[in-house]
């Protein structure tokens, strides 16, 4: 019998499936965090910080009984990224977080037709009223995704301290509000 | 309710769940301070929480982690003990961790034999290893009275630890070596008759 997390949500869209991570999702998204590409997210990160942080991100659920959301291929399944609410110790406001594990995922409104999707089922079941994401001033494309899922940036809005998040922007979400 | 489907051990005085959320302020307060030198620590609260959710993600990742060790009657927790193979984990690990102020009564002991025996039968596993920074000695002293001896030739994990090599199902099914420790577990429940050193965790 395998050790699984189970009673979690399955969401559907157009292109996509977003369901709460497995096992198999670990090591496409290692590469992601060991490439440089996971650059404005604290990466590139050594194998073994990456596998960690990897199986956080499944232990998220079982801590807050809600978590990052995988989102897959609707036709092969294949997992492309996570996206959804994220709150872990340390973290000043509950986040919605996406990242693309490879390159070919960006530049088709995938990962803001996974994000839409997570974060209305945020809205939806958890009762948050506000929430943000922190996102570093470099990363261009994601502040573009930011804005474009109706996100503005909150000058006042403070971010976790931690090492290297100097230069953090805080884009803040609304209930209702969908550019 | 999310939850996870890790099974549930039992011994004579500790029961050995998953780890959960309301479980987590003992893990921070131990990886939080200077008990944690030796496992990587002491943490940022942010370090601390990622590592406690990542040891239930083990679970799911390979099949085994880390049990919290609760007392049967009072449910309150002393640490955890279980399987741990992490990436650049040469082979896979029997880890422990007791909180220092519950250190000294045996539960390490009690609960790492219960959690051997399990991934050795349970699970199937040919032999374990424990790495050990070698200034631990409470921890090396479990490893020695679990029956594990020092591996000079085993892979290290980056060089600063000692590889403690379990002995292998066939030497505990029904050894003195189990008898002993089955013997010991009972001296702390009922110490009568306390062991020829006795030991300090």
């Amino acid at each position: 019998m395998s050790v699984t997390l189970f009673n979690t949500p399955v969401i559907e869209t157009e292109r996509l499936v977003l369901r709460a991570p497995q096992a198999s999702d670990v090591e496409p998204g290692i590469t992601f965090l060991m490439d440089d590409r996971s650059r404005y997210m604290g990466g590139p990160q050594s194998r073994f910080q990456a596998w960690r942080t990897m199986g956080h991100v499944t232990g998220h659920w079982v801590m807050r009984g809600y978590g990052m959301f995988i989102y897959c291929d609707r036709e092969t399944g294949e997992p492309l990224g996570a996206t959804g609410p994220y709150f872990p110790e340390g973290w000043v406001e509950p986040e919605f977080g996406w990242s693309a594990w490879s390159p070919e995922t960006e530049g088709k409104g995938i990962v803001r037709e996974a994000a839409a999707a997570a974060r209305d089922w945020a809205w939806d079941n958890l009762g948050w009223t506000t929430a943000v994401s922190y996102i570093d001033q470099d990363n261009a494309r994601s502040i573009a995704l930011a804005e474009r899922l109706g996100a503005v940036h909150d000058p006042d809005g403070a971010h976790p301290d931690l090492d290297g998040w100097e230069g953090t922007l805080v884009f803040r979400h609304t209930p209702g509000v969908s550019a | 309710m999310t939850a996870m489907n890790i099974p549930v051990l039992e011994t004579a005085r500790l029961v050995m769940r998953g780890p959960e959320a309301e479980d987590y302020p003992d893990f921070k307060a131990t990886f939080t301070s200077y008990r944690a030198r030796f496992m990587g620590g002491p943490l940022n609260p942010y370090e601390s929480w990622m590592l406690y959710a990542a040891e239930i993600g083990h679970w799911q990742i390979r099949g085994y982690g880390m049990w919290m060790i609760h007392d049967k009657a009072t449910d309150e927790t002393y640490g955890m003990a279980g399987g741990w193979k992490p990436a650049k984990w040469p082979e896979p690990e029997i880890a422990w961790v007791i909180w220092p102020e519950k250190a000294g009564r045996g539960y390490a002991l009690e609960a790492v034999h219960a959690a051997r025996h399990y991934l050795y039968d349970q699970l199937g596993w040919e032999g374990a290893v424990s790495y050990i920074d070698p200034k631990n000695l409470d921890s090396i002293r479990l490893a020695e009275r679990l029956g594990a001896w020092k591996d000079h030739d085993a892979a290290t994990i980056d060089g600063n630890d000692a590889v403690y090599r379990h002995p292998a199902p066939a030497a505990l099914d029904d050894s003195q070596l189990a008898h002993g420790i089955e013997m010991e577990i009972s001296h702390y429940r009922d110490p009568l008759f306390k062991p020829k050193g006795w030991s300090i965790d």
